[in-house]
């Protein structure tokens, strides 16, 4: 044999080494001619020989169907290892030579009478495999036999082969009652025939979904869970699959089916686990929540999925994959056991990857800090696949736990500090998603993204990188600069990249439009005239023309509030989730799809769903069966109202000024920028009409339209807005009233109404008798009401708070306007500011919250106890050291050096003592910041001179500045 | 259910094949092979779609092991199957080899042919199939150049005589009843020690991993005890004597073994069905 198995081997190689298809068709005949020999030999060794070797042809894809009546005449022995290797043979060609299948029926109904046992099972089963449709009449009678056959070995496999005859003829099957039959053995005492027997009557009963082949009651099911604790752990998985279909009628039964199949998840076969899961899943969707037997249920859950995880790495990642739906429908079973979804290093990949997803989504505030330490240890480990994903876990853990977002952020930023390419580029595409789920938040950490810009080079993250460059251009210094050098190599650059930089450029230009126009031009010819791409050149015509046409319409749809993203976005969709519930332990469960998108439609899937405690009587396949509780509902969705602001930009534009406020202050530079981009840039557009693509523009008629109008709407747009701003202005400026003597500035606008879905507020900063107050203007723009407004600051330089509550306690209506005034005090939460007076103010509504940024005066904090002794003057005007001292000229004022004294004395700036020499007026003062911060200044007033000469002094020297411009700005009005 | 079974080499030879159901041809094979080969790394291997064809694989004994699939089955009945399936296949040839299986694949389709009926796994375990099957294993000749073990250092007469070679467990469970002399029980101790050292040089990981594997080969083995170190603990339990304890974090037994003494006596109890029984032990 040892001989005859090298040979084989032989043959194989020289078969696979002949390239002259003639030769090897000479040597395959010449093989064939010697088996057939061999095969009518008389010795029986010699014959079993010769068949072993046809079927090792035939393993190896050999055509020997031409030997088949040779082989079949092997068949008449009594030798039972011979036979089964006919048999085999037999399998393989009866299909394709029908006529001489028939020769061996004879043989076949005769072994299925033979004394032996397995001689009859094998020829049952045998000839069920023959796939051939003239052999199935002469199978009946032997079937009917063997169905009722003495020995269960022989009946288990007569119930199977009544589902393969049915396969092949299912009329036949029908008409004989073998079905009858088939459902008597369902209560067989041989656990093995009862299994066979319900697979087989599934199988059936799916090609027919109305036969109620399968009629599962209490006393079959029943049966079935006692033929459960007794046969082999495959027949068990068919009876849990067929249990699993079974609807109990109340809670009460299902409580029992679920207590009689609990026992099955400590079993050895992970198939029988997952089985017995799939039932308790579904039927614990019965039970009352409320329980005791739930709770222990869920508990009893835990430990044989985690089991599952010590298995082979093919079974962990198909029980990973399974898991993963578990832990979306039913979080709290494994919530307690994060740890055994650690990766271990010498997991293959693919079970990395799903582990990874599923700490994710287990992640919640208790367990944070132990995940996020655990995805930095990965985010350094080799394998450059998995270090990506740990590193976008990070970025989800932070969009999925707010309260980590923080921690996430300082990891991430570790991470970038150890310049390994890969981690810094992956981590700077999370980083920007975190950015869009919590904006105006994180910007400080820009800076150092922006460092690590040159070692970008894969286009997700170099697109990545360019959106945040551009969405917080205003932040970044030199945003031109960065973007202006992504521009040189844009041709080379991927399309992602090239839109994205293409959009990053308008949003500067809108945003800072004076200095980047160049730069806009540069970017939307190259986007429209020199690439191919349709979809580039397409978004570079839409940016054009809404440029050209209306540029507050494109800062609208430009600079739109972007929805927040969540972390829903990677849930499964609650319906597919409940299907696939119901498919636990099944294919659909390791690719996530439902059934019906892999398996053929002709095997009558049904959409299955969970039932719900409510309807405990219903069908399962009732359409209207109350779907679970626990169904997550819509994100919320932030959709700024658009038709609001619409609106709003029309009055703006063509309503007299007394309804509406002052237009954003770059509104008019920025309508400026668009004429000169109308001017020049279209010019050079036009004039290349020579180009198949300016050819492509000419012919289009709503492009011409887009550049015709502008011109004439131009003037009116310009001068409407800005006249109506001014008279606004003085407006406010006159009605707020002086007091005192001391200077208040008129209102600004904080926040216009196109930034904050129709609110806009403007206001100031007063000091009144030692109150300090921030009085604010709320106009209403928009269409809606609002109301429950909220008020809220930002650390600050000076620990500025509001004392109080915002008191707006009507609704305010559209087109209503509404004084407000917070008193503010100074013991808030301090953290130094740039510049040093900046103020972040965050006002919410019932719409939305919006975010500002406002300067107040430094004299809010000057104390009305703030006049020094002399001599304590002197001796601290010596103790500061020379180099706290700063100068700064104060010009154009034409105040008398007295005058000057009484004005500033208003604002809590005191003269202590006043100086002549040499026809030059000295002042002494000194005022008191509200954190006990003394200013000393020495003022110099020149007769004749309207410049005037100012020295600092402060153990503080960051608030000269601040204190220098109050003077100026007190001085002055 | 499933529809086919086959065993391919690591280059993609056709060792078994064999189709239950008919609902497929075996051309499926090289469709297999071309995308278990094409597929990169990250992409998990272990389900892959043909069509209304489903493959589910793994790898032992540097084989592949598949079985197709049509309708929405159990991967998990179809991976345990495979696994279950090569583990027959080692009892029965011995090795789990490439060589091992072309020479019994005439053992390896009897074995098919019982172990599944239309796609329905019937019976695994090696106690009911060896009433079944008929085939004789071929054991190919172990490599042995010199016979290394018996040969001590410059040809001294050494101990090694008497320790039976390390290829003596892989032998067929079959012929022990031909044969019909040797009843033998080998217990084999395979400790993996796995340790992962940084660049800088510090230890960042190590663990050792081990298991006990009991092959027995005897006809009616009734009972058999196992001892182990009265000085075993096990996770947090505590330390007993004095000696160097063995610590081990986890321990899972084979189902067949009894655990009645274990605690008090460290002493597992089993009785052996024929074929390979493992008790393994994870040491960190």
């Amino acid at each position: 044999m040892q001989e005859w198995a090298n040979q084989l081997c032989e043959n194989r190689q020289f078969g696979s080494k002949m390239t002259d298809s003639k030769y090897f068709t000479t040597t395959k005949k010449g093989e064939i001619f010697e088996l057939k020999a061999e095969l009518n030999s008389d010795k029986k060794e010699k014959k079993k020989e010769a068949v072993k070797k046809v079927i090792a042809s035939m393993t190896v894809g050999k055509d020997v169907s031409a030997l088949f009546p040779d082989v079949v005449n092997c068949m008449q022995t009594d030798n039972l290892e011979l036979k089964k290797l006919v048999y085999l043979y037999l399998m393989n060609y009866a299909k394709s030579q029908p006529d001489m299948a028939i020769m061996a029926v004879n043989t076949f109904v005769k072994d299925c009478e033979d004394l032996n046992p397995l001689i009859r099972a094998l020829a049952v089963r045998t000839m069920g495999c023959i796939r051939v449709d003239k052999i199935t009449e002469y199978l009946c009678e032997p079937l009917r036999k063997c169905l009722k056959d003495e020995d269960p070995y022989v009946r288990k496999t007569a119930a199977v082969c009544v589902a393969k005859l049915h396969d092949i003829n299912a009329q036949l099957v029908e008409d004989q009652g073998f079905l009858d039959t088939l459902k008597d053995l369902i209560s067989d005492s041989n656990p093995m025939v009862v299994a066979n027997a319900v697979a087989a009557l599934s199988e059936i009963a799916e090609s027919h979904p109305n036969s109620n082949l399968l009629d599962l009651n209490p006393q079959t099911i029943n049966k079935l869970l006692t033929a459960l604790n007794e046969c082999t752990e495959w027949g068990q998985i068919f009876i849990l699959d067929c249990l699993a279909n079974y609807t109990p009628r109340d809670d009460r039964e299902s409580q029992s089916i679920c207590e009689r199949v609990t026992p099955r998840l400590s079993h050895a076969n992970s198939a029988v686990v997952l089985s017995a899961v799939k039932v308790l899943m579904k039927f614990m969707e019965m039970l009352p929540k409320d329980l005791d037997y739930y709770g222990t249920l869920l508990k009893k859950l835990a430990p044989p999925l985690v089991t599952l995880l010590s298995a082979e790495p093919e079974l962990q990642y198909v029980a990973l994959r399974n898991i993963n739906l578990i832990v979306q429908r039913r979080p709290e079973i494994l919530k307690h056991e994060m740890k055994v979804f650690f990766v271990k290093y010498n997991d293959p990949i693919y079970v990395k990857l799903e582990k990874l997803d599923i700490m994710i989504r287990l992640a919640s505030q208790a367990n944070i800090a132990q995940v996020l330490a655990e995805l930095k240890e990965y985010a350094t480990e080799v394998d450059v696949d998995f270090v990506r994903k740990a590193v976008r876990a990070i970025g989800r853990c932070a969009i999925k736990v707010e309260q980590s977002a923080e921690r996430c952020v300082s990891t991430l930023l570790d991470l970038i500090q150890t310049k390994v390419n890969y981690v810094v580029q992956e981590a700077i595409v999370v980083i920007k998603d975190i950015f869009r789920k919590y904006p105006n938040k994180y910007e400080s950490v820009i800076a150092t993204l922006c460092e690590h810009l040159e070692s970008l080079d894969e286009p997700e993250a170099r697109a990545a990188m360019i959106w945040i460059v551009g969405e917080y251009a205003e932040r970044i210094d030199n945003a031109d600069e960065l973007l202006e050098s992504f521009l040189e190599g844009f041709h080379d650059e991927s399309t992602q990249v090239q839109l994205q930089l293409l959009t990053a450029i308008v949003k500067l230009f809108l945003k800072k439009p004076t200095e980047t126009q160049e730069l806009v031009q540069q970017v939307l010819s190259l986007a429209t005239q020199d690439s191919d791409n349709p979809d580039l050149r397409d978004r570079g015509y839409i940016y054009w023309r809404l440029l050209s046409t209306d540029p507050v319409a494109a800062k609208e749809v430009v600079l739109a509030e972007k929805p927040l993203i969540s972390e829903e976005t990677d849930l499964i969709e609650p319906t597919l989730l409940e299907e696939l519930i119901c498919h636990i332990g099944t294919l659909a469960s390791v690719y996530h799809k439902p059934p019906s998108a892999f398996v053929e439609g002709s095997r009558g899937v049904q959409h299955k769903r969970l039932a719900g405690s409510a309807g405990s009587g219903e069908s399962v396949e009732s359409p209207d069966t109350g779907s679970a509780a626990g169904v997550s509902e819509a994100p919320p969705a932030v959709i700024p109202s658009q038709g609001d602001l619409l609106g709003d930009l029309l009055n703006l534009d063509l309503t007299p000024p007394t309804a509406t406020g002052p237009p954003p202050a770059a509104a008019p530079g920025m309508q400026l920028g668009a004429m000169d981009l109308l001017g020049g840039g279209l010019d050079s557009l036009m004039g290349d009409e020579s180009e198949p693509l300016g050819g492509d523009i000419g012919g289009s008629p709503a492009m011409g339209a887009g550049f015709g109008a502008p011109p004439a709407a131009m003037p009116a747009s310009f001068n409407a807005p800005v006249s109506g701003g001014l008279d606004d202005l003085f407006d406010l400026g006159g009605g707020v009233g002086m007091t005192m003597g001391s200077y208040t500035p008129p209102k600004t606008v904080w926040l216009p109404a196109m930034k904050a879905k129709g609110l806009e507020i403007s206001g100031v900063f007063v000091r009144r008798s030692g109150v300090i107050q921030m009085e604010m203007t709320l106009s209403n723009k928009a269409m809606s009401v609002m109301s429950d407004f909220a008020i809220q600051f930002n650390r600050n330089s000076f620990g500025l708070a509001p004392a109080g509550p915002l008191q707006i306690l009507t609704p305010l209506s559209p087109n209503q306007t509404i004084e407000a005034a917070l008193p503010l005090s100074t013991v808030g939460p301090v953290m130094k500011m740039e510049p040093l007076n900046n103020l972040q103010v965050a006002v919410k509504n019932n719409i939305d919250v919006f975010y500002f940024s406002c300067q107040y005066p430094i004299s809010m904090l000057f104390l009305e106890d703030g006049k020094m002794e002399r001599q304590v003057f002197l001796a601290t005007w010596k103790d500061i050291p020379n180099e706290n001292e700063s100068q700064f000229q104060i010009k154009d004022c034409h105040l008398n050096s007295d005058a000057a004294s009484n004005k500033l004395q208003g604002s809590n700036i005191f003269t202590i003592a006043k100086r002549t020499v040499e026809g030059q007026d000295m002042l002494y003062q000194s005022m008191k910041l509200t954190n006990g911060i003394w200013v000393l200044a020495e003022l110099r007033v020149q007769a004749g001179n309207p410049n005037y000469t100012i020295s600092l002094k402060c153990r503080a020297p960051e608030v000269s500045q601040c204190v220098f411009q109050n003077y100026e700005a007190v001085l002055k009005n | 259910m499933i529809s086919q079974v086959f065993i391919l080499s690591s280059k993609g030879d056709h060792l078994i094949y064999k189709d239950f159901r008919g609902e497929a041809g075996s051309d499926v094979i090289n469709v297999f092979y071309e995308k278990v080969t094409a597929l990169p790394g990250d992409q998990p291997p272990v389900v892959m779609s043909h069509g209304d064809l489903h493959f589910v694989h793994v790898r032992q004994g540097g084989l592949y092991w598949v079985a197709t699939t049509t309708a929405d089955s159990s991967p998990f009945s179809l991976i345990e199957f495979l696994n279950r399936l090569a583990c027959l296949v080692q009892d029965y040839c011995g090795t789990l080899t490439e060589k091992a299986v072309q020479m019994n694949f005439a053992l390896i389709y009897e074995l098919l042919d019982e172990v599944v009926d239309y796609g329905y796994v019937q019976s695994m375990s090696s106690d009911v199939l060896k009433n079944f099957i008929q085939t004789e294993a071929v054991s190919p000749r172990p490599f042995s150049l010199f016979q290394l073990s018996n040969v001590g250092l410059f040809g001294a007469e050494t101990q090694q005589s008497k320790v039976a070679p390390s290829s003596a467990a892989s032998r067929p469970i079959q012929s022990s009843r031909e044969q019909g002399g040797k009843s033998e029980i080998f217990v084999d101790v395979i400790e993996r020690m796995s340790v992962v050292i940084g660049s800088n040089g510090v230890l960042m990981k190590a663990d050792v991993e081990g298991e006990i594997k009991v092959k027995c080969y005897m006809p009616n083995c009734s009972e058999m005890r196992i001892g182990l170190n009265e000085e075993f603990s096990i996770g947090k339990s505590q330390l007993r004597g004095y000696g160097a304890a063995v610590r081990v974090d986890e321990v899972s037994f084979h189902q067949a073994v009894k655990l009645d003494e274990f605690d008090n006596n460290r002493i597992l109890r089993l009785s052996p069905s024929q074929g390979e029984v493992k008790n393994t032990l994870s040491i960190h």
